[in-house]
This record gives C-alpha cells, sequence and structure tokens, in this order.
C-alpha cells in the first residue's frame, strides 16, 4: 500500500481518515507541529533504516477509526472479580470448602499460595443485583457503575500469562512482560500523532489518595525503544504539574516569551554559519514547551467547574489529585484531544483483609467512574472516546491464608478477570465472555491480553499487525506475536 | 488446506502468465538506477533477510514450503511443492521461481505473502532481478569472516594523516565528493575534549591551544586529555550503558543497592588502559581465571548487574532462568552485536544461532548459586565479595588471630585440664550425673506437650500456635500417645517457642525432637529460625525436607552466604524418629550435624561459605519455630514430640540418650576402675562440655572473639560477583523459553558457524573468554572498535551498532572496519591508542559544515566527507553546565549521589528521594543514583537509558521536555546564577558576555552575538529594576548563595543572559 501526496480514499467510511491524511499532510509541511518535529529528528537520527515518514505512512489507518481518544482508568493491583461483577451465587455455600482439583488442574499458583496445605473457598460478601435494560449483575460495592451499567461492554473472559504485578503490569501495557517495549499509549501517539498541538499525545495521572500497596514504574507509560516524543508524560497535582514546567519563581510567561524571542534570535545568528535544519527543530521544540507552560496549568485547572460538576464526581473531587479529582482532569484532557490519558489508581492487590480493602477502593473510585461516563455521555464525547476499566489480573476463589466468611484475602489470579470498555467502538450493555462456576477457568470467549490490545488499536484504525516499529534487526509491535480482533463486541 | 490454494494459484499462474512474466514498468525503471555491481552482501542479503528469511531461513520450525533462501544450495535445488521449478535459477529469470512470485500481483502466488505485511519496492525487486542475472552468487556474511588485512588505498592530492583517511577519503572521492577542510582550534578542542573526557575545555585550556603554535599542539592536546583522570569517566559512561549498571534492582519496589565498586573498576580500567582483552576478560571470568586477584573479581560484577525482583509472589526458578537469559542476551549484544536473545524461543530468524545453539551459550552462565527472588531486608543477594576497607581489614585480622589464639587455648586447657578429669573419675564424682533422662545441663526449653504449650524449663516462657503473619494465636492439636501426648501439625499453623533458640553463628547450640514423617511428605519444613521461607532469602536456620531428601541450611543471605548440607540417605517415614541438631558455634559445615536416633546422618555438604550473622540483629527477632512458616510448605500431617534446646553441642552420647536410645545408669554404677575406654571417652566428652569450669570459661572466651568476629564483618561492604558451582548445573534447553518446559539437556558451547569453541579451551566462562578474544573470532575486535568510532563519529562504521547480523546495516567502510579492528587486536588491544588513531586523523578533524552538494548526496554523513556534529548527551549538558560556572565536583567514583529531583518523584513506588545538600550535587552525571524504574528525568529526558538491559548505542531525539529541563531544571538555573555572578565582576557587559559565552560554548561570540545578549542583558535589567519580585527564581534556586552585596537585578539579569547562551545551539551541539 503506497501512500501518495495526494492519497484519498473516497468513501464516506473514510472521511476521518482523509481528515488525518490532510492534518498530517499539513504537519508535515509545518514547523510548528510535532509531525514535523519528529520528522527532523529522526530523518537524522532514526534507530530505524526507514524514516520516520516512511513508518508513520506505513502505519496509517487502514480501517476507519471509531474513537479519537482513549481513556484507561487502569486499577493496580489486581481487583477481585468477585466483589464487582463476576457474580457467583453458587459459592455461598461452599465456605472453607477446598478448590475441587478438577477445577484448579495442576495450573501453577503464585509463590504466596503455593504453598498452602488447602485452598478454602471464600465466597464473596457482597450482594448482587441486576441492574439497567441489560439486567447486568453488579455488586453493591459499586451502586454508581450499577447506574451506568447499559453503557458498558463488560468482559469477563479476560486473562493473563503473568501471575505476578511486575511482569503482568508490564504485559498489558506493552504487550511483553520483560521492561524494554513501548507502552500502548506510546505507540498510539507513534502510530496516530497528536491532534493537540500544545500538550503530550499520552498524559498518565497517578491517583495519590490511592493505598501505595504495589509500586508503579515509570517505564509502564515509557516509549522503550520508540523516538521519546511518545513517552507518556505524568502530569501532577501540585505546582508543577509537568516536570521543570515552571519558570523560575516571579518570572512570568510574558517575560518567558521575550527571553526565548532572543533565544531564537541567537540561535539563528549561530546557525548562520551551520545551516542545520536539527537547529530549527530544536526551536520548534523550545516553541511547543512554552505552548505547554501556557496550556497545562489551564488545563489542570478544575476552578471552573460548576457546582454540579463536583457533586457529579462525588465529595473528593475538589482534592487535586485524588482518583475523583483526577477523572474531571481527565475529561479536561479529553475535551482537549488529548490521544491517550491514562488514570493509575493502586491498592487494588487484596491478599488479606480483602473486604475492608476493596470495600475502601470501590468507594474511592465508583462515583468518580461512573460520573466520568455520564460527563462524557452528555457532551456527546462518549461517541468518540473509548474507556477502559481494569487491572494486570484478577483473584482466586480460594482464600490465601485465613478464612471467615466476611474475612479473608485473594491471591493473584491470571486465568479469568473481569475487564470493562465503554464508549466509541464498543457495543453498549452487553457482557461478553464467561467462567466457570468458581471464577477460575474460562468456559466461553477467552479475551487473551493481546486480543484486548488488538481490539484497541482497531477501535482506534490501526492495525496491530501493521503498527510496527523495527528495531534491533527485528519488526516489534504492540501484540508481539499474536492477538485478534474481537469482533464480537464492536459496533 | 494452504498448500491447496498454492497450487491452485500456482496452476492459475501457468494459464494466465505463461512462463515469462513481464517486468512492471515500475521495476524497470528502478533497475535503470542500480549500480554496475551488484554485491550479495550490499544489496541483496539485506532484502533477502528482511523480507523473506522470516518464512525461509535459518529458522527450521518456520520454514515454509522447504525452501530456504539464505544458502544457495537450498535456494537452487528443486521446490518439493512446485515440480520441476527452482526458486532460484542463476543466470535465468525465467526459470527463477523468485522471479515471478516477486512481480506477481496475485495474492495467492506472490511473494511476500500479502498477510505477513511485508512489501518489496520496486528497487529491491530490481536488485532481485540483476542479481538474479548476473548469476545469484551467494556470499557468507561478512561479519561471521574473519576480517583480513585490506590494502591501505592510495589517496591523491589530499593530506593525510593516518590509514583512516586513506580509507575514508579515497571512498569520498570515488563519490565525486571532497572532504571538508579542518575544524577552527576552537571548534576541534571542544569537540575533543567532549569525546575524550565528556568534559569542555576551560578558558585557560582554550587559550594555551589557540596560543600554542607548534606543528604538534593538537596531539599535545589529545595526549593530555588521554592522560586526564575524567577520560576513565567518559569511556566508563558508555560502558555502564553496555554493563546495564544501575543503583536499584529493577523491579517493582525496586530499591537501591550499591555496585559502585564495578562502576570504578571500570573508570579505573579505562584511566590504567588496560587492555581491552583483559578488560573483557576480567568482566567475563575474573574469578576462575589461574590467579584471580580482588580486582578480577570485581570486574565480575558485570554479570550481576542485571535486574532482580524481589515481588512476594515470583517463582523462584522463573526468575533464576530470567538471570541468565539476562546475561546471555547481554553477551551476544555487547560483544558480538549479534541479538542471540532472539533463539530463547526458537532458532534465530535471521543469523545463524539455533535455539540449542542459545541454550549452549545460556549453560555459561547458569553455574552460579543464586537466588530468584532477593531478599526483603537489602542483604545483598549472593554469592559476593566481602570488601572491607583498610580499617575493617585490620580489625578483621585482629579478631582472626584472637579465635586463633583462643583455639589454641582451649586446646591447651583441656590438655592441661587432664589430670583434673583423672580425678574427677578417681573420686568417681561421674556417678553424680543425673541419670534420669533428659540431659539437663544448659537446657534453654523443654517442650513435652503434655498439657499445653509450656517450656517445662522455664514457667515464664510459653509457645504459641500461629498461621502466617498473625500474632494472634491458634488451637494447638494434641494427640494421645503410649507415652502421653504430642502435637500435630496440618502444614500453615506453627508452633512459635518466642523467644527460644535465637542464636548467633558464634553460639554453640543443639536441638533435638521427637518427630513423624508422613509418607507422603516430599517438601516441607520440620523446624526453623527465619522470618520466612525465601522472602528473606532464608536468614537463620532450618531442617527441611527438600526434593525428598532431609537437608539443613544455616545462612546469612541463602544460597550462597551459607551453610548447606544434604543428607544422603532415606530418612525413615510413618514412625517416630528422634533428630538432633549440633552446632559448635565453628561457622563450618563439619561443625552443623544432624542425628538420626542417635547416630550421625551421613550428609553431602553443598555449601560451606557462612560469612555474616544467620540473625537479623532487630527488635522482632524470630524465634525456633516448628511445623510451618509464612508462605512456605509446612510439615503437613507431620507429629512433633519432646522437644529440648541447648545452649551448647551436646555429647553424641547425650545424644543417644535424648535418642533413648541409651543412658548414664551403666557409667553411674560402676566403679572407677571397672569403666572401659569407650567410657572413658564418654565421660571425657562430657566433662569437657559442662564440667571443667576452666573449660567452659575458655569455650566461652572463644565464643565472645567469634561474636567479635561477627559484629565486625556484619557492616562490612559486599558486591554481587560471579562464582563457579562445584558442580555444574545441569543445563536444558527450553521449550519457547520457559523457565518450567526442558526439553534435552545441552551443554557448554559456542554457535559454531560464528566461530566453533575450540577444544582445547575450558567449557566454562574463562574458555568462551579465551573465544571471545581469539584472533579466528570474526566480531570481537570489529565490534569494540565499531563501539569506539561511534564515540567520535556518532554513527558506528556499522551504524546499527547493536546488530553485525543479516538484519543489520552494512559497514559503510568495511575494509576500514576490518583494518581498524586488525590493528587494535594487533596493538594488544590497546584502547587508549585506538582511540588516539580515530581523533589523530584527517577524517576526525574535519569542520562538521555542510556543504549543499554533501547534503544532497549523503544526508546522514555515511561518507564522513564533513565532521562529526552531535547533540551533547544528557551526561555532557549537565556537565558542561557545572564546568562552565565552575562548581563541578572532580571526586573520582564512590557511592552515586542524590542531585536535584523534583520531589515526589519516587514515591510511586513507595521509596523516598534524599537529596544530598552537600557539594556532592555539584559531581559529575555519570554518578548521579539510578534508579530504574524511575529514572532521574534531567538524564532521562535526554535519552539517558535506563539501564534494564544492554545498550550500545543510545537515541538521540528532541523533545519540548528537553527544553523545559535546560530552562528550568534548578541545576541549570543555578549554573547560570553562578555565571550571572561571575559575570559581575567583568568591567563591561561585552567582556562578560564574551567570556560566559567562551566557556559554555567553547567559542568566541561575533559582534552580532554579543550584541544580542547586551541588549537582552539590558532589557532584562530594566525589567528586574522595576519588578524585583521577578529576581527570585532566577536567584534562590539552588544551593548556591550569591554575594548578597551585588546589584540582584543586575545578577538577574546576567543569569537570563547565561541562561540563554547556555539553551542556545552552540552550547547543547558539539559541532
Amino acid at each position: 500500500m503506497g501512500h501518495e501526496p495526494d492519497f484519498k480514499l473516497h468513501h464516506p467510511d473514510f472521511d476521518e481518515l482523509n481528515k488525518r491524511l490532510e492534518r498530517r499532510d499539513f504537519l508535515k509541511k509545518t514547523a510548528g507541529g510535532l509531525g514535523a518535529l519528529a520528522l527532523g529528528t529522526l530523518l537524522s537520527s532514526s534507530i530505524s533504516s526507514k524514516t520516520f515518514e516512511q513508518q508513520i505512512l506505513e502505519a496509517l489507518p487502514t480501517i476507519a477509526p471509531k474513537a479519537k481518544r482513549v481513556l484507561y482508568l487502569f486499577m493496580s493491583g489486581g481487583p477481585s472479580q468477585f466483589e464487582t461483577f463476576d457474580y457467583k451465587p453458587m459459592l455461598s455455600s461452599m465456605l472453607g470448602k477446598g478448590l475441587p482439583e478438577s477445577v484448579r488442574n495442576g495450573q501453577r499458583l503464585t509463590g504466596m499460595s503455593a504453598n498452602q496445605s488447602k485452598l478454602p473457598i471464600a465466597p464473596s460478601f457482597c450482594d448482587f443485583k441486576q441492574y439497567g435494560k441489560s439486567k447486568t449483575w453488579v455488586s453493591d460495592l459499586l451502586p454508581y457503575t450499577a447506574e451506568v451499567v447499559d453503557e458498558l461492554c463488560i468482559i469477563k473472559s479476560m486473562y493473563t500469562e503473568q501471575i505476578n504485578h511486575d511482569p503482568a503490569l508490564t504485559f498489558f501495557q506493552t504487550g511483553h512482560q520483560l521492561p524494554g517495549r513501548p507502552s500502548i499509549g506510546s505507540w498510539l501517539s507513534y502510530g496516530l500523532g497528536t491532534e493537540n498541538k500544545n500538550l503530550p499525545a499520552f498524559i498518565v495521572l497517578v491517583s495519590k489518595n490511592a493505598s501505595r500497596d504495589q509500586p508503579l514504574y515509570a517505564r509502564l507509560w515509557g516509549n522503550g525503544f520508540l523516538p521519546s516524543q511518545h513517552q507518556g508524560v505524568q502530569f501532577r497535582a501540585g505546582n508543577d504539574p509537568v516536570l521543570f514546567l515552571n519558570n523560575p519563581a516571579g518570572y512570568d510567561g510574558k517575560d518567558r516569551k521575550e527571553m526565548l524571542h532572543y533565544l531564537n534570535k541567537l540561535n539563528e545568528l549561530q546557525n548562520d554559519v551551520w545551516g542545520d535544519p536539527e537547529v530549527e527543530a530544536r526551536m520548534s521544540q523550545y516553541e511547543l514547551a512554552f505552548r505547554m507552560q501556557t496550556s497545562v496549568p489551564d488545563v489542570m485547572d478544575t476552578a471552573n467547574e460548576t457546582e454540579e460538576v463536583f457533586e457529579l464526581y462525588g465529595p473528593e473531587s475538589r482534592d487535586k489529585g485524588s482518583y475523583a479529582s483526577n477523572c474531571i482532569l481527565a475529561r479536561k484532557l479529553l475535551e482537549k484531544d488529548v490521544r491517550f490519558v491514562q488514570l493509575y489508581h493502586q491498592g487494588w492487590d487484596h491478599h488479606g483483609s480483602l473486604p475492608q480493602g476493596i470495600k475502601q477502593q470501590c468507594k474511592q473510585t465508583d462515583q468518580p467512574t461512573a460520573a466520568l461516563i455520564m460527563d462524557l455521555k452528555r457532551r456527546g464525547m462518549l461517541e468518540d472516546t473509548l474507556v477502559i476499566w481494569g487491572g494486570e489480573f484478577g483473584r482466586t476463589v480460594y482464600s490465601q491464608g485465613k478464612l471467615d466468611k466476611d474475612n479473608y484475602g485473594r491471591d493473584h489470579h491470571p486465568r479469568c478477570f473481569t475487564m470493562w470498555m465503554a464508549g466509541a467502538g464498543v457495543k453498549p450493555g452487553i457482557t461478553y465472555g464467561a467462567t466457570d462456576d468458581f471464577s477460575y477457568n474460562i468456559i466461553k470467549k477467552p479475551v487473551h491480553v493481546h486480543d484486548f490490545q488488538a481490539t484497541l488499536l482497531h477501535i482506534m484504525g490501526l492495525n496491530h499487525e501493521n503498527l510496527v516499529y523495527k528495531y534491533q534487526g527485528r519488526r516489534f509491535r504492540l501484540t508481539d506475536v499474536s492477538g485478534k480482533v474481537i469482533k464480537e463486541i464492536l459496533t | 488446506m494452504k498448500k491447496y490454494f498454492l497450487i491452485i494459484g500456482f496452476i492459475l499462474f501457468l494459464f494466465a502468465f505463461n512462463v515469462s512474466s513481464k517486468i512492471p514498468d515500475e521495476v524497470a525503471a528502478a533497475y535503470k538506477e542500480l549500480p554496475t555491481i551488484i554485491d550479495y552482501n550490499e544489496h541483496v542479503k539485506p532484502i533477502l533477510s528482511d523480507k523473506c528469511y522470516a518464512c525461509h531461513g535459518p529458522d527450521v520450525t518456520k520454514q515454509k514450503a522447504g525452501l530456504r533462501l539464505d544458502i544457495a544450495d537450498s535456494a537452487y535445488a528443486p521446490l518439493k511443492e512446485s515440480p520441476g521449478k527452482v526458486a532460484i535459477f542463476p543466470f535465468n529469470l525465467n526459470k527463477s521461481e523468485l522471479f515471478h512470485r516477486i512481480i506477481s500481483k496475485d495474492p495467492d502466488y506472490m511473494m511476500p505473502m500479502p498477510k505477513s505485511h511485508l512489501i518489496l519496492s520496486a528497487k529491491e525487486k530490481a536488485i532481485l532481478i540483476k542479481w538474479i542475472e548476473n548469476g545469484a552468487v551467494f556470499k557468507p556474511h561478512w561479519a561471521f569472516v574473519a576480517p583480513l588485512k585490506k590494502v591501505i588505498p592510495m589517496v591523491y592530492n589530499l593530506n593525510v594523516i593516518n590509514p583512516i583517511d586513506n580509507f575514508v577519503f579515497s571512498k569520498i572521492q570515488q563519490e565525486g565528493l571532497q572532504p571538508s577542510p579542518a575544524a577552527s582550534r576552537e571548534i576541534l578542542l571542544r569537540r575533543v575534549s567532549l569525546d575524550l573526557t565528556g568534559l569542555p575545555p576551560t578558558i585557560e585550556e582554550m587559550d594555551a591551544f589557540l596560543n600554542d603554535k607548534s606543528a604538534n599542539a593538537y596531539e599535545k592536546q589529545v595526549d593530555r586529555l588521554l592522560n586526564s583522570p575524567h577520560y576513565g569517566e567518559k569511556m566508563a559512561t558508555q560502558w555502564l550503558d553496555l554493563a546495564r549498571f544501575a543503583d536499584s534492582y529493577g523491579y517493582t519496589v525496586d530499591r537501591t543497592r550499591d555496585m559502585s565498586v564495578y562502576r570504578d573498576w571500570v573508570i579505573h580500567s579505562f584511566n590504567e588502559n588496560l587492555s581491552y582483552k583483559n578488560f573483557i576478560t576480567d568482566q567475563l571470568a575474573g574469578d576462575l581465571l589461574p590467579a584471580p586477584t580482588k580486582e578480577t573479581i570485581i570486574a565480575t560484577a558485570f554479570n550481576r548487574n542485571h535486574p532482580q525482583n524481589m515481588e512476594g509472589g515470583i517463582i523462584e526458578s522463573e526468575f533464576q532462568t530470567e538471570y541468565v537469559m539476562d546475561r546471555t542476551n547481554t553477551f551476544g549484544e555487547a560483544f558480538l552485536s549479534i541479538s542471540v536473545g532472539c533463539a530463547r524461543c526458537h532458532d534465530h530468524k535471521y543469523d545463524p544461532v539455533s535455539q540449542e545453539n542459545y541454550y549452549q551459550l545460556y549453560s555459561f552462565f547458569n553455574n552460579v548459586k543464586e537466588a530468584g527472588q532477593i531478599s526483603w531486608n537489602d542483604d545483598m543477594p549472593t554469592p559476593t565479595l566481602l570488601l572491607p576497607t583498610k580499617e575493617e581489614e585490620k580489625t578483621i585480622a585482629y579478631i582472626k588471630s584472637k579465635i586463633k589464639e583462643k583455639e589454641e587455648q582451649l586446646k591447651e586447657i583441656i590438655k592441661n585440664e587432664d589430670s583434673d578429669f583423672n580425678n574427677w573419675i578417681k573420686e568417681e564424682k561421674y556417678k553424680a550425673i543425673p541419670n534420669n533422662g533428659l540431659p539437663k545441663s544448659f537446657l534453654q526449653g523443654y517442650f513435652s506437650f503434655e498439657d499445653s504449650l509450656k517450656n517445662s524449663v522455664n514457667d515464664s516462657t510459653h509457645a504459641i500456635m500461629r498461621q502466617d503473619w498473625d500474632t494472634k494465636s491458634e488451637q494447638p492439636l494434641f494427640e494421645k500417645n503410649s507415652n502421653g501426648q504430642h502435637l500435630k501439625l496440618n502444614g500453615d499453623v506453627y508452633l512459635d517457642l518466642k523467644n527460644i533458640g535465637i542464636f548467633r553463628k558464634s553460639d554453640p547450640f543443639s536441638i533435638g525432637l521427637w518427630l513423624y514423617i508422613p509418607k507422603e511428605m516430599k517438601e516441607g519444613v520440620i523446624f526453623h529460625k527465619s522470618n520466612a521461607e525465601r522472602l528473606y532469602n532464608f536468614k537463620g536456620f532450618n531442617v527441611s525436607m527438600h526434593q525428598d531428601r532431609l537437608e539443613m541450611t544455616m545462612a546469612h543471605t541463602a544460597p550462597s552466604n551459607a551453610i548447606t548440607k544434604v543428607a544422603l540417605g532415606a530418612i525413615p517415614r510413618n514412625q517416630w524418629i528422634q533428630l538432633t541438631m549440633t552446632y559448635d558455634g565453628s561457622s563450618e559445615a563439619k561443625g552443623l550435624n544432624l542425628f538420626i536416633d542417635g547416630a550421625p546422618l551421613p550428609m553431602e555438604t553443598v555449601m560451606d561459605q557462612l560469612y555474616k550473622d544467620i540473625v537479623f540483629f532487630n527488635k522482632e527477632e524470630p524465634a525456633l519455630q516448628f511445623g510451618g512458616w509464612y508462605r512456605g510448605l509446612g510439615f503437613k500431617d507431620g507429629k512433633l514430640d519432646d522437644i529440648a534446646i541447648y545452649n551448647r553441642a551436646l555429647t553424641q552420647f547425650e545424644i543417644k540418650i535424648l535418642a533413648k536410645k541409651s543412658n548414664w545408669n551403666e557409667i553411674t554404677k560402676k566403679l572407677s576402675s571397672q569403666l572401659t575406654k569407650e567410657e572413658l571417652v564418654i565421660l571425657k566428652d562430657y566433662y569437657v562440655s559442662v564440667i571443667n569450669p576452666k573449660i567452659l570459661a575458655a569455650r566461652t572466651a572463644l565464643q565472645l572473639e567469634r561474636a567479635h568476629f561477627s559484629d565486625a564483618s556484619e557492616n562490612i561492604k559486599e558486591l554481587m560477583v560471579m562464582q563457579e558451582m562445584a558442580k555444574p548445573k545441569k543445563t536444558y534447553l527450553l521449550s519457547r523459553g520457559q523457565y518450567d518446559a526442558p526439553l534435552k539437556e545441552v551443554f557448554p558451547n559456542t554457535p559454531e558457524r560464528i566461530f566453533p569453541f575450540p577444544a582445547n579451551l575450558p567449557k566454562n566462562r574463562y574458555g568462551l573468554a579465551q573465544w571471545l578474544t581469539d584472533e579466528r573470532n570474526p566480531l570481537t575486535a570489529r565490534v569494540a572498535v565499531n563501539h569506539l568510532w561511534q564515540n567520535f563519529f556518532g554513527n558506528g562504521i556499522v551504524k546499527t551498532a547493536e546488530n553485525f547480523g543479516s538484519q543489520g546495516e552494512m559497514p559503510s567502510h568495511l575494509d576500514l572496519l576490518d583494518w581498524l579492528a586488525i590493528e587494535f587486536r594487533e596493538s594488544g588491544w590497546d584502547v587508549k591508542k585506538m582511540n588516539k588513531l580515530m581523533v589523530m586523523s584527517a577524517t576526525y578533524q574535519q569542520d562538521s559544515k555542510t556543504s549543499w552538494i554533501a547534503k544532497e548526496k549523503d544526508p546522514e554523513n555515511k561518507l564522513l566527507a564533513r565532521g562529526p556534529s552531535n547533540r551533547l548527551t544528557a551526561e555532557m549538558i549537565r556537565d558542561n553546565a557545572l564546568t562552565a560556572c565552575g562548581i563541578l565536583n572532580k571526586k573520582i567514583g564512590g557511592k552515586s549521589f542524590y542531585p536535584y529531583q523534583p520531589e515526589g518523584l519516587w514515591e510511586i513506588n513507595n521509596t523516598n528521594y534524599i537529596q544530598d545538600t552537600t557539594d556532592e550535587i555539584y559531581r559529575r552525571s555519570l554518578y548521579i543514583v539510578l534508579k530504574r524504574t524511575v529514572p532521574n528525568p534531567t538524564l532521562a529526558n535526554f535519552d539517558g537509558p535506563s539501564r534494564a538491559s544492554c545498550v550500545v548505542r543510545r537515541q538521540s531525539t528532541n523533545t519540548p521536555l528537553q527544553a523545559l529541563v535546560t530552562l528550568n531544571d534548578p541545576t541549570f538555573i543555578e549554573a547560570a546564577k553562578i555565571m550571572g555572578e561571575e559575570m559581575c565582576k567583568q568591567t563591561n557587559i561585552e567582556s562578560a558576555i564574551h567570556q560566559v559565552y567562551r566557556k559554555l560554548t567553547g567559542t568566541t561570540p561575533n559582534l552580532k552575538e554579543v550584541a544580542l545578549l547586551a541588549n537582552l542583558q539590558q532589557s532584562q535589567y530594566r525589567l528586574f529594576k522595576s519588578n524585583p519580585n521577578k529576581i527570585n527564581g532566577w536567584l534562590n534556586t539552588g544551593l548556591y548563595k550569591i554575594n548578597k552585596t551585588l546589584d540582584p537585578s543586575l545578577v538577574a539579569a546576567n543569569t537570563v543572559v547565561a541562561s540563554t547562551i547556555l539553551n542556545s545551539d552552540a552550547t547543547i551541539t558539539k559541532r
């Protein structure tokens, strides 16, 4: 497939694609857009033998994209499916009974419960009811999510190959369990560029109010071997939302503009000698940095939100850096057409005292999450925004450690867990896949992490087998060597 | 099915196209542009490799239609699935199936197949066509053929300095270009200073060079720089990327650990100009050399730099495997520039490294006794090398001599007390030995479970039953037996003796118990003194069933700072036995023993190097526990009774008494004259162990001295190093690379198609190092000179410095690469000499300005018709600013430091960043603490790698975040501020600008630049004068305090000027 400069496809399905092509063409020609800047750098220092242009063009959407933006609510630690979405009424009568070997079937356990002499079944302490037109079962810990359940496409048959946090998180975010590969957001930035030239294409928010039971690592939003302009940029609560964004205290934007004006002139004088296009590229980066200095504080400022919005997102929404506040912020970033926003909320790793822990997690996240869905919907943004909720794996049906009716723990369980998607590209109000009575094995329509990634890219208009980057002699992709699009959940 | 379609496709093809296919117009057009000679390696192989090998390459399992295009025999052979056809028929296009397939548009017939997403361009098709027409000659891949000494080409009408120029300039001339004139002295000095030391020249150095009229002025500078101690720092910076050196473990919590001793060894080795051969041999096999030294063992930390995991739930063997793979992959990338890691799961798709080759290579790095999960209490993962300071060395030596002395004294006293013993016998005092069962002397605890968990020796102590780490008590399960009661265990709930059984490695002790081991039990702990099975990477001691054998470990940190012994025979099951463990406080395996039913248990010692203490030295010291442990397998369905703990090593006779195999009655009822020889020995043992106060005192003194030794050793620094196991670990080919899927056993060997492993070499890492540096090895020297080359020229002669395989780029100057490689080897692998050769070349000294002709013809500067020009590296950008403002702390080596860093960054993995507050913060950037999961933003934004894996070539990108760093990072504001203050000392602003400009850029500003900056200074001065609040940030950033007597507005205005120069191209780019 060759993309000529005037390449166009004349079918209404491809209007969006054509718009993109025009934009890309524009970016290539102007000094201001990220495309051109990246081009400038990469032409001289590309890791691959291909130019950036070639690589971008090869990766161009060949599928009409359904979503423009992604919001990924990452519930780090592995939320239990038993206390959220995967209703298993049969377990209520099995408190303390050993997990039948026919169910476990010799599958490996983590080093934490592999040595238990018994694997006692822990029924969920939660009540489940059916909600919405879709009559979807939801736990009583998620009353707000229950209200928007008709918007969700719940996948109960997710599975992964990783059994511990670090490899599992890295696998979810990069398609490979070992460090070094680009994250989903970086791939999207690389494949689709940015829609907002004043903000990074990939922004990360981390809740400050989560219990930090399991750590996070910057590589989860790292660019791996992709050029570093595709890295996720963490926006932090507080005075310096992006590292080194603030000018020296007292020196304001106008002052900085003046100084940069001189810097530009100095660079021009210096470059009279060298005639190096790289200098122009760097000057544009300074301009972009300057624009970020204005636009980031602006977008971070939630003061102008109405009373009603804070009500909607719940009591913690005024507390900057909290999950609820980050949800408002995420919506604002999406409004600015940031390509990929990822929220991390830690604290779902409930090896012990699960009931107490998960109540707290749900209290912090349920209302803001549901509010986001409603807010995006009423602003007409759910039509072209894909929202994702989920963790890196699920939890075991049996208790890790001691078991009481109201107090137990659950170990990591990679063999099945629940995630949901909502908004652009996915069918609302459906449940996909199913697990056995113990939520231990998948009995219907398994979805591998690579399938999920392939589906996500598909919704963004990218073929996961085409979005490749050649590094160390090999073509790498987000989905490694597998992955298939889950067509049945697509609109 | 697929085959079926292929055949149909083929038949259709026969009808549709007859035999001769028409060459498409665009291919014909591209054909006309091709060079006259099509070279297999340069033109053809890259296409075959990239577009065809995935299905028709070296990976045996993926070969489609039985066709391989990487070897001529297969490519020319009849096609199995297309009878009568061959893929390539030399000199004959129409008979070559490959030709028809690559120009076909039929999706069922064309190659590459559409579903591969691989496309051949018109030019690539043309190349393949022309190659077939010219005879389709296959040649071996250039990188796997040993370099041959090439004739140095002649160059006409150009000044050459050394043979590098002959190779480069002759090629430039062939292409119709001209080399550039030499760069200005200012530019050249800055270039060579940054390239050789990572630091810019000072004004004094610049002036000295500018004023030096001698013919060898430049060479003098080169020699000065090569002899600077900062040369080693610069060279080390690249090497540390390759060696994935970091200050943290790299997974999850990612705690820091100190490997700086290795880093300093690297710096020192470069400064001392250790030959590259020894440099890499030490790192690979410094512990296996005929005469290893402390330094060569330190070097082996190279293979322990990889990330390690402490996550609670990980599976031990999974991560052990991962670490060995990291070493194997790093070996391939660092020394061979071959991505051997690709062969972990399957044969390499492009290069001659089979999956078996991979595991053979892997087996060299597998023989180290290490843990998969590292300790939660920050003990250095073993094996380690102790690195005492001079002071500590003295103390240790002194205490060792004292221990020796006390041991002698003890022997002496025992001998001297012979007469006393004889009297004791004569007076028949042995008759007073209590003979009612259990030995009582030095009994610390005794638990008989008759009615409770109480300690019958001391009523105030009481054991409890626990599960996990709960402090809550569980109910004990007692069972009746003929002698009363015993304790039954379920594997999860365990007996915790609370404060009983806490021993140091200097304490002699004994533990006796009755136990019933069920037949089914193959894994599980019987008793231990520790916090958990693995999480503390085992510290303390334990007796367990492991792989169906009884095993005993006493450890500071398992597995290599420990004593481990394994029973040789089977242990009686489903019956009550009596087990006693005794330990003499010697820290040696022979002093740690087990007895079953009173008889010594024959055991094999698998580890005997315990060199630090076995307790935690904290308040919550765990006590002796029975039957289970946190997150480990317990004594499921086991039974326990009559546990006795002693503060001494029991004598063999007493052990028999414990086992009810004997008692004192026989002896104590005898008259002294009736005692047999054996009985006298038994009594002597007992007398020495319990009776004689002088002996007891001497033994206590020895114990105390041993405790001193432990105290003095505890805080001695340790470095992770390599240590070969006495018995090599078995290595298996792992199916799909999975730790738990071993297929067949493999043995140490190297990929034979690179260079076969000579039979006379030892099959260990030392042999591997010799294989690597053998002159017949085609890769090592080439790879090394290519690394050096890219330091100076930005790109290597092979641009893909990490990949010399089929998928890598061809060398831009193969003959030069080979000449350099041989030169390097024949010079004795002399790194400084090679560096000098490169920077002395006229090629290197060229001006880097780009003429438009050169830019058109060679945008990437592959031909080197101009000098190198690159953005400063992350480290250089910071070091340049610190040097320019004069605040750089030039201390070499030592622990990494904590510079300015925005608050809270480390919080995402629950760790605290504590910034340094002394002039440590002004040290060179290669010493900045490198936490793998949260990289320092100043360095990371300028492409400093996270050091999670081997990197031989950094990215060089350009992002807005970089602009924010040099504009607003306190490091750079502070540097500008110091320069701003300095500028106030100059009489006029022009000379002040002149000076700062030179310091930051190494060049003299022109009049326009000075005027522009003077303007800026005036406008900023007016701004600050009228808005004093705008000054604050500029003058209060960083630890440095400026002179209060100066006009703050003036300092701030100057600071803005310095910051502007610092952000300009002349600073950021090395021209």
